[in-house]
């Protein structure tokens, strides 16, 4: 233990340089946009269904693959950096408006019927859709010939240089993804909440989650706004699944649907089922912590390797015993 | 929350499975069972037979189980050897129905009856999984290598019971989805340790192997002769057995061996729930709060219920290791492998301790005849179906590589799509619909249906 102090004192010492702050600030920020965008679905789902989407992962891996697919059908070897990034946001639109209408058609069709049940049978419909989609994902894809590696370089190799290479920024090498994960997490951050406070169907949501009983006495269709805020939720996750398609740590995969779904639990989960701002700060925290922990083995102080998605999974039971309606959940909401 | 048919608006009706005395009045098979109990004690029996007659279902689901590889290997010699092959499940898909189902009970166990929806329940299979790899790799501290399997089984359950005692503690003061989610959370915490964990094995995410060659042994402790060798493809074999001319191959070996340790544990918490313990489980499914104001410390009894659960479940997690000859984090400790049990238990009938084991018996069997490993679906209809219509091409596709790409291994498909179904249109699963049907627990309700023609 004697000769393990100069290493932790040189590590705390070195955790305060800028460089290091820097590189923390930066990763997690980046990592928590992507959380932020995978996880706010569902929650908005939740929020005013009582629904919990054990699909959201599996739209978010066919986002992935629908993403992707359109970058390396529009982009070659000569296509600029902004045409690149132009056609990730026609990719971001297009995913949005196939996954919001297969959302919405899932809603209709096969969960609508059975809201007079108990929440657990919309989980286990959910879960059966999940397998269902994950499984047509890897027929098609190994079918066509889509994906022979697991991770799938060609839409990878679609991302600009300049978000793959690492940039100095105060001494850290930083790889300039994080930037663009940033700016993006920071326009979906203002979109939701735009949408939530300025638009009639984010009042009905708002409203919905309330006292779903009084706004359909209100006279407010409240089986249509179910219907398009599933579609909703769902066209977030496959934006959601379009941010991951660059990042290297994830990159289109049928095992997506699972990790995804874990991830965006633990955002929903400690930032209380429902809550707008608790997936802002949830995701933040999360982010950050994942960074840090990712930081702290880079160090070698601790050599334990799956600290980062151990910690994160810890932080989640963590919440659920201090506080298990999250941090801006109402007690009431989910306490089925 | 609870899983079951009274939340969807019917009659409440005390639950299957567990059912006894308590039976409501109102039931309509309550005059049934006065008359059987009525003519068990008039008959004047010998207890045991009378024992028998309350237990024809197990009986004859026991017998079946039993002679099934006997008709299998009959089967393989007759003219239908390949259709047997193709569309019967294998005896080492039957191994699998056998832990598995194991599992799946005891997920049933605690979610079924209690309504607790334990999302996190591969951490006890994981945990009795790793105590056998472990153990038997002379890794366990003050357990030798070579300790008697039975003990180390029941080593392995009572650790996983303690792993339950303690997420027990902390989970129960949460309910519903939040249930769910804390249980999911600490498995996935135990996940992530073992995943990483060097003590296990070089590579930890791949897992640990049992080192010993021949197998583990199962049997009664301290008697030699009562001791099989248990093993994908290991075990002891037996020649012309009490001179009848039966030979018992080394699967079938495992498979009775298994067989036996899974109907023990099944009987054990059928007793349990069976007993007043079990009512109040089934109390706190239907109204927690009406058991706690008549008196119950449902805390308590919720716990018991979990840490039993989780006893069974560390057993069947040992039963896999055991067999398997070692376990990696994704099939023991990942969140899919307690997806399994809830998809088994769903397909059976969720609130029936032996509809689980039904539902993994068509899980497996869908998994069986859907691989190329084993002669499946696939492999029977290109030998089945002549050449001309496999090469007829449909849209650019020939009906060959239709074939193969929508059946060979596509098993989670049509499982996923057939729990979507059963969720919607099936709720109480297999037994819980023939329970519906003859109007009580099947092993209950057996016996008068067989009086009845036997008179």
């Amino acid at each position: 233990m004697a000769t393990d102090l100069p290493l932790v004192v040189d590590t705390l010492a070195r955790l305060f340089q800028p460089d290091t702050l820097a590189r923390i600030l930066v990763e997690g920020l980046g990592k928590a946009a992507v959380y932020f965008v995978l996880a706010v679905g569902l929650t908005l789902v939740f929020g005013l269904m009582g629904v919990l989407n054990f699909s959201h992962g599996a739209m978010a891996m066919l986002g992935a693959y629908i993403g992707g697919l359109l970058m390396v059908l529009a982009v070659s070897d000569g296509t600029g950096t902004v045409a690149r990034i132009a056609f990730f946001f026609v990719a971001i639109v297009a995913v949005f408006a196939v996954l919001t209408a297969f959302g919405s058609t899932i809603e209709y069709s096969l969960i609508r019927p059975i809201y007079d049940r108990t929440p657990m049978y919309q989980i286990l419909l959910t879960f059966g859709l999940a397998l269902i989609v994950e499984e047509v994902t890897r027929i098609v894809v190994l079918a066509r010939g889509i994906q022979p590696d697991p991770a799938w370089s060609a839409a990878m190799a679609t991302a600009p240089t300049q978000f793959t290479d690492r940039h100095d920024l105060l001494g850290a090498s930083i790889r300039g993804l994080y930037a663009f994960e940033i700016v993006l997490g920071v326009l979906a951050v203002v979109g939701v909440w735009l949408f939530l406070n300025r638009t009639l169907y984010g009042l009905y949501i708002r409203a919905g989650s309330e006292d779903p009983e009084m706004v359909e006495a209100l006279g407010v269709d409240v089986r249509r706004t179910f219907t398009i805020v599933f579609g909703l939720g769902t066209g977030l996750a496959g934006i959601g699944g379009v941010f991951l398609m660059w990042d290297p740590l994830w990159g289109p995969s049928a095992l997506l649907a699972m990790d995804v779904l874990l991830y965006a639990f633990v955002v929903v989960i400690i930032g209380g089922l429902g809550s707008f701002e608790g997936t802002v700060v949830a995701s933040l925290l999360v982010g950050i912590t994942d960074s840090f922990t990712t930081w702290l083995f880079s160090t070698g102080i601790v050599t334990f390797t799956g600290l980062p998605a151990l910690t994160i999974f810890g932080l989640l039971v963590l919440m659920l015993i201090l506080r298990p309606q999250g941090l801006y959940g109402v007690e009431e909401v989910g306490g089925h | 929350m609870a899983i079951s048919p009274t939340d969807r608006g019917r009659e409440p009706r005390s639950d299957g499975g567990a059912d006894s005395a308590l039976e409501t009045p109102s039931d309509g098979a309550d005059s049934a069972d006065t008359r059987s109990t009525a003519s068990a004690i008039s008959s004047d029996d010998h207890w045991l037979a009378s024992y028998a007659r309350d237990h024809v279902a197990h009986l004859l689901v026991v017998a079946a189980f039993a002679l099934y590889p006997i008709v299998l290997g009959v089967l393989d010699r007759t003219p239908l050897a390949t259709e047997a092959s193709s569309f019967l499940p294998g005896l080492t898909a039957m191994i699998v129905v056998l832990y598995m189902g194991l599992f799946a009970m005891s997920f049933d166990f605690v979610s079924g009856y209690t309504g607790y929806l334990s999302f996190g329940h591969a951490a006890f299979y994981g945990t009795g999984a790793y105590v056998v790899v472990l153990a038997a790799n002379g890794k366990v501290p003050g357990v030798p290598a070579d300790t008697p399997f039975m003990l180390i089984v029941l080593l392995a359950a009572l650790l996983a019971f303690v792993v339950a005692l303690a997420i027990g503690a902390v989970s129960f003061r949460l309910s519903g989805v939040y249930f769910a989610m804390i249980t999911l959370g600490f498995a996935q915490v135990i996940y992530e340790f073992v995943r990483h964990w060097g003590y296990v094995g070089t590579n930890p995410t791949e897992g640990a192997t049992i080192a010993t060659p021949d197998g583990l042994s199962i049997g009664v402790p301290y008697v030699d002769s009562l001791t099989f060798a248990v093993g994908r493809l290991t075990g002891d074999r037996f020649e012309n057995v009490l001179g009848l001319g039966i030979d018992v191959s080394a699967t079938m070996t495992s498979y009775y061996a298994l067989g036996a340790v899974v109907l023990v544990c099944y009987f054990a918490m059928q007793r349990i729930l069976h007993s007043p313990f079990g009512k109040v489980m089934v109390a706190i499914r239907e109204n927690e709060e009406r058991a706690r104001a008549v008196g119950y410390d449902v805390f308590w009894y919720k716990m018991a219920a979990f840490a039993t659960s989780g006893f069974f479940a560390g057993i069947a997690g040992a039963l896999f290791a055991a067999y398997a000859r070692g376990a990696s984090p994704d099939n023991s400790f990942y969140f899919l492998v307690t997806a399994d049990a809830l998809i088994m238990a769903i397909i059976g009938g969720i609130g029936s301790l032996a509809g689980p084991l039904y539902g993994a018996l068509f899980h497996e069997w869908l998994g069986d005849i859907l691989t190329t490993d084993d002669e499946g679906i696939a492999t029977y209809l290109e030998q089945f179906l002549p050449e001309g219509i496999l090469t007829t091409e449909i849209g650019g596709v020939t009906l060959y590589d239709l074939v193969g790409t929508a059946l060979t291994g596509r098993a989670p498909l049509y499982l996923g799509i057939i729990f979507v179904l059963f969720v919607l249109f099936v709720p109480d699963g297999l037994l819980g619909s023939l329970r519906d049907r003859v109007g009580g627990p099947v092993g209950k309700r057996l016996p008068d249906v067989l009086d009845r023609y036997r008179r």
